[in-house]
């Protein structure tokens, strides 16, 4: 009975992740499928404000009947520019995949119009860009999936946080990261002191002008953040496609293989361990697939500078990657294959062709034989020998990559960051009404923001306030 | 039946002799409090309200609620403390109000969210008011003695835990006391060793004898529990008379002070009565005679944590050198002839005090009662405690105050209610119960520590709470007191009646201020104090209009004497209540998410190692390390993943019980993690 009754409970809420906003009643949406090239690609919309999204975009006449699709301009609800022309479908709650009101824009494939719709949505109150998983977990709360639905949901939330993690990953090696963390740090710092006023301001020295110096940071921070979401639409530029990175050790064929996938020698190659320097990356279609394919150099202790950085900025593309292809030579089959985690890669076992005969059946059977490792494909690089059998393997790794929405969908991770820095700025607002009527709500303004920019840069705790507050005043009481 | 008989006898003072005639007899109650400071003297109360059978053991009767530190109560976070002691019905606001001799506000103008009710207190009325209390309240019997270890058993195999506390042997008579629960609250007297200069002592406080090691040696040895070490300290009391206060900043009282209490009527100090404190500062001598005494003082060189807040004297120009540092001089009371030096807490030797004293102007030819010495004494690594703050490998035991690492009277009353209350249904086969952190700051308090554990000692801050604007000194009686008459069960009928006639009248007033709308126009003509802005389009309710900032509630009344005027002796609290009702409602949906959140109890017999469902193996050991309470406390955990939390939830509400437990049997267990707990559900969190 007290099951049934939990989880009856658990059903009423749209929320229980704690990395997630708040707000049951927010509105959400998402590039659901049709990233890169695609002939279709389809926004879906969840939540009250779905109606309103539908009316923002196409405008107040004709609403679609239910279920049905329509075919209607799309519009910048602001500007009123025509962004495509598309079907839109209007799915009522509770009918509908999450049970809330939904939408979907069924538009033409390509970044533009894709960044240009989700742009667009951005701009309705109400509206923000979906978490990772968050139309399922909506869909699981409102009792939408069925038992085996569930079983599976876990793992679809993981394989989103980390296609997120890296995609984050990417663009946080950037300027911006740089610039995302100074704001972090400042703001954190004003919280700091604002809460050290709070604390301990009535017994101790804690400097006159302390909370001057925060006035002063935060109308700082509101104006690098209004100019910078402004150009923001022209800023860094992020690259699309799946991110497949060739790793391995030196001299193992890795800018052979490199060569062979793009068919033209884009990298040099050469017997000599260690040619291969820096990141040399190629775009790439593989059975239709956009692919982003960046040779490393090999992983070996060295102490050439200028390969060591090459050795640094190798691991660090593997630790961003979708896909990494492991290369190994198959002559010199090494007990310890490679000390990065090998759950998102494929192994490539080069150099087939001077194997002997029995020793390419042992490996084979060995192979077949080891469930536990990673997809593996016996190949020349030299002859060709067993590409068809690598490419299908490939390809079939790079479909299940592409399926999954969030996959390095750069448009939607910089939707994302441009609505928290949205609400961090507002919420220095907050700081500034309250700045001489109630300090307390100041501060929660400054909590805000700072939990906003967190949900870019990682989250800041109550401990971390503390200790810059010990750091920097002489608390004696 | 006798054994408990004989036990109600001794009420008063007088009686200790009854219990040496009848020593080495076995007897028998449901609660036993160990220690007669904040926490203990709390704890007991709380167990008997609760109603249970209760004796509280303290080495001297005397010293019961005596103020073995600063003389000084509340604060900035800690007066909210006082607040939620109070609203649960216990003795530490009412025995503030009682002997407080300066009364003040703290953060008066930062927000009623922050106010930080403080008084300055008179030792002795403390002492008298909580003795007079314990001594006189039914179902507690006080005892004078030392507890030489504690009674332990096989555990109850229906409920959580790898031990069973019995009860307690004590020190000089060998006597054996039985209870259901057993609660410690030993201060710094935990193995506490006295440091001054180069000399060290063993004790836990300047002029009481040491306890015991026997229950340092229970709790690690017999029942394995992590122990770690915190120092403190105390500054030297110098003779009022010596200081020349001419020099010296006044520093007045408030003219009306505010009592801590929210029954109390008002203060005992008449407002004129109070005593002013006195604000100095310290000089670079001060600092040379640190310096120079180093190499004399051994507690300063021991790298023991210590408070990082309140630093000795020491710390303070080490940490900060070349500034002026802040000290205030403290009345001990009306009758005192000491003044109490806050801030200058050290551990050099005594002659060396004197000198450093006297670098100071005012101080110059300063006297001293008693030296500073610091006090280095063990804790119990609170994380290995429920929310109940029942220790989770041995059932009946409870630990609250310093025993965890805390620091502050007030901070120890908390615990010490807390602990109590636990301590007292257990005894009386009662659920426990949790208190949540987004429902008050002892809530907070209790799931830092049992969550997170402690690194130095834990002092309470407004802003560890996260929902502080909803957490407000002026409301902890709403949040707390009418659950705890109707769930907790610690709570009188009179202070019940008041709360609930406060809630009546609060809400009555709140629909009566939104009853009221005028167009804004009419809002200028009506209230032109208010100043509502011309550009205002709408209509605008008079709660809207009090929001503004110089708007007070006596202005709405005189404007709608009718309407408003009956409720004008809720004048502060309505204002309040209005300025944080549109946050409070923001954060009102965050809250629900947590609360859910923690009343989804994770099992806490579940081996996560071999737990068939989905998780990583970092996942898997981090639950199996920390053990969280509920998918609350889990999703708080660093390291803790969405998919995690998803198939810890998938699990607990698709699994019946019944087949869990199977599983447990089922499982071999080769580290045996299972047997730290046999219960699903250690503590149901206390209903909203």
């Amino acid at each position: 009975m007290f099951f049934f009754y939990i989880y009856n409970r658990s059903r009423a809420s749209h929320r229980l992740w704690s990395s997630a906003p708040l707000c049951a009643t927010d509105t959400i949406f998402a590039l659901s499928s049709g990233q890169g090239k695609c002939g279709v690609a389809v926004v879906r919309v969840s939540g009250p404000a779905s109606a309103l999204a539908l009316r923002g975009l196409t405008g107040p006449d004709r609403p679609p009947a239910p279920r049905t699709a329509a075919l209607r301009s799309i519009f910048h609800p602001q500007s009123k520019e025509i962004l495509d022309r598309g079907l839109v479908f209007w799915f009522p709650g509770p009918h509908s995949f999450t049970g809330e009101d939904s939408a979907e824009f069924h538009v033409h494939g390509g970044p533009a119009v894709v960044s240009g719709v989700l742009d667009a949505l951005g701009s309705l109150p109400g509206l923000r860009p979906a978490e990772a998983g968050e139309f399922t977990r909506r869909a699981f709360h409102a009792g939408k999936l069925g038992l085996t639905e569930v079983e599976g949901l876990g793992d679809l939330i993981h394989a989103e946080t980390e296609a997120q993690r890296r995609q984050a990953l990417r663009q946080m090696a950037g300027d911006l990261a740089q610039l995302y963390r100074d704001w972090s740090q400042r703001l954190t710092q004003c919280l700091a002191h604002v809460e050290a006023f709070i604390d301990f301001g009535e017994d101790d020295l804690i400097e006159d002008g302390v909370l001057d110096q925060v006035d002063n940071s935060v109308a700082q921070l509101q104006t690098e953040i209004t100019c910078h979401l402004h150009d923001g639409r022209k800023g860094e530029r992020l690259r699309s496609g799946v991110q497949v990175v060739i790793a391995g050790e030196t001299n193992a064929g890795k800018s052979s293989l490199l060569n062979l996938l793009c068919r033209r020698p884009a990298a040099i190659v050469s017997p000599i361990a260690g040619t291969t320097r820096d990141v040399v990356e190629t775009c790439l279609d593989i059975g239709g697939f956009p692919v982003l394919l960046s040779d490393t150099a090999g992983l070996r202790e060295t102490a050439d500078a200028v390969e060591q950085e090459g050795v640094r900025r190798a691991r660090e593309k593997v630790e961003q990657a979708d896909l990494t292809l492991v290369v190994v030579d198959a002559t010199q089959l090494p007990t310890d294959p490679l000390q990065e985690s090998l759950r998102h890669c494929i192994l490539v076992l080069n150099k087939s062709d001077l194997l002997p005969v029995e020793q390419v059946e042992k490996t084979q059977t060995f192979l077949n034989k080891n469930p536990g490792l990673p997809p593996a494909s016996l190949l020349s690089c030299h002859t060709s020998h067993g590409l068809e059998n690598f490419m299908t393997s490939l390809q079939s790794r790079l479909s299940s990559l592409c399926g999954d929405p969030l996959a390095g969908t750069p448009s939607l991770t910089q939707a994302r960051h441009r609505a928290h820095l949205h609400e961090c700025f507002q919420a220095l607002g907050q700081y500034q009404q309250y700045r001489d009527v109630d300090l307390a709500l100041a501060a929660e303004g400054v909590r805000l923001a700072l939990t906003g920019l967190g949900r870019i840069t990682g989250k800041v705790g109550a401990e971390e306030i503390l200790d810059i507050i010990f750091r920097d005043f002489c608390i004696g009481k | 039946m006798l054994a408990r008989r004989v036990l109600n006898r001794p009420r008063s003072l007088a009686s200790p002799s009854s219990w040496a005639a009848s020593a080495r007899t076995v007897t028998a109650c449901d609660v036993i409090v160990v220690g007669g400071g904040h926490a203990g003297t709390e704890a007991a109360a709380a167990a008997t309200r609760v109603g249970a059978e209760t004796l509280l053991v303290t080495q001297k009767i005397q010293t019961i609620g005596a103020l073995s530190c600063n003389p000084s109560l509340g604060g900035v976070g800690k007066g909210q403390l006082v607040r939620e002691v109070d609203a649960l019905d216990g003795l530490m606001g009412r025995a503030g109000d009682w002997a407080g001799v300066h009364f003040s506000i703290l953060n008066r103008s930062k927000g009623p969210a922050v106010w930080g009710p403080r008084a300055q207190l008179d030792r002795p009325r403390y002492r008298q008011f909580i003795q007079a209390e314990l001594l006189s309240m039914p179902r507690l019997t006080v005892v004078e003695g030392s507890v030489e270890e504690l009674l332990v058993s096989e555990p109850d195999p229906e409920k959580p835990g790898k031990h069973r506390v019995t009860g307690v042997r004590m020190a000089d008579t060998g006597r054996i006391i039985l209870a259901r629960s057993v609660v410690l609250t030993t201060g710094t007297f935990l193995s506490g060793s006295l440091f001054m200069g180069q000399t060290t002592s063993p004790g836990g406080r300047m002029g009481d004898p040491p306890s015991g090691s026997g229950l340092s040696r229970s709790l690690k040895e017999v029942l394995g529990l992590r122990l770690g070490r915190l120092r403190t300290g105390t500054p030297p009391r110098i003779f009022k008379r010596s200081v020349d206060l001419s020099l010296a900043q006044l520093q007045l009282p408030d003219q009306r002070p505010t009592p801590f209490s929210f029954i109390s009527n008002g203060t005992h100090c008449k407002p004129e009565e109070q005593l002013p404190c006195y604000l100095i500062n310290t000089t670079p001598g001060v600092e040379r005679v640190v310096r120079e005494s180093l190499h004399l003082n051994s507690h300063i060189q021991q790298d023991t944590r210590g408070p990082r807040y309140c630093p000795s004297i020491e710390s303070r120009v080490l940490r900060f050198p070349g500034r002026q540092h802040q000290v205030w001089l403290e009345p001990e009371g009306l009758t005192s002839d000491l003044l109490y030096p806050q801030g200058l807490s050290m551990t050099m030797p005594p002659d060396l005090q004197v000198r450093l004293l006297r670098e100071i102007p005012a101080l110059r030819k300063a006297e001293i009662q008693a030296p500073g010495y610091g006090v280095q004494y063990d804790f119990v690594c609170p994380t290995q405690l429920f929310p109940s703050l029942e220790v989770r490998s041995a059932q009946g035991l409870f630990l609250a105050g310093q025993i965890n690492g805390t620091t502050g009277y007030e901070e120890a009353a908390a615990q010490g209610v807390w602990a109590g209350v636990s301590a007292g249904r257990r005894a009386l086969s009662l659920p426990p119960l949790s208190l949540s952190r987004t429902q008050s700051y002892i809530g907070v308090l209790i799931d830092d520590l049992v969550g997170r554990g402690i690194t130095e000692p834990y002092r309470m801050f407004t802003s560890r709470a996260e929902f502080r604007t909803s957490l407000r000194p002026d409301n902890a009686d709403l949040r707390l007191t009418l659950k705890g008459y109707c769930d907790i069960g610690c709570v009188s009928p009179r202070r019940y009646e008041e709360a609930v006639r406060m809630k009546a009248g609060l809400s009555e007033a709140l629909s009566a201020l939104q009853d009221i709308t005028l167009s804004p126009t009419r809002w200028r003509e009506k209230l032109p104090q208010a100043a509502v802005s011309a550009n205002k389009s709408g209509i605008m309710s008079a709660e809207e209009v009090l929001q503004y900032k110089d708007v007070s509630f006596e202005m709405l009344a005189s404007a709608f004497p009718d309407v408003l005027g009956p409720y004008v002796e809720f004048a502060e609290r309505l204002k309040i209540e209005a300025m944080y009702r549109p946050h409070c409602e923001k954060q009102r949906r965050e809250i629900e998410r947590i609360l859910q959140e923690e009343s989804l109890s994770l099992p806490q017999d579940v081996d996560y190692l071999s737990l068939p469902v989905s998780l990583s193996q970092e996942v898997r050991e981090l639950l199996d390390r920390v053990r969280p309470a509920t998918l609350g406390a889990a999703s708080r955990l660093p390291g803790m993943t969405p998919a995690a939390i998803l198939h810890l939830l998938n699990y607990i509400t698709r699994t019946p019980q019944r087949d869990r437990s199977a599983e447990r049997s089922s499982t071999p267990d080769p580290q045996n993690l299972s047997d730290e707990s046999r219960d699903s559900f250690p503590c149901v969190p206390v209903s909203q």
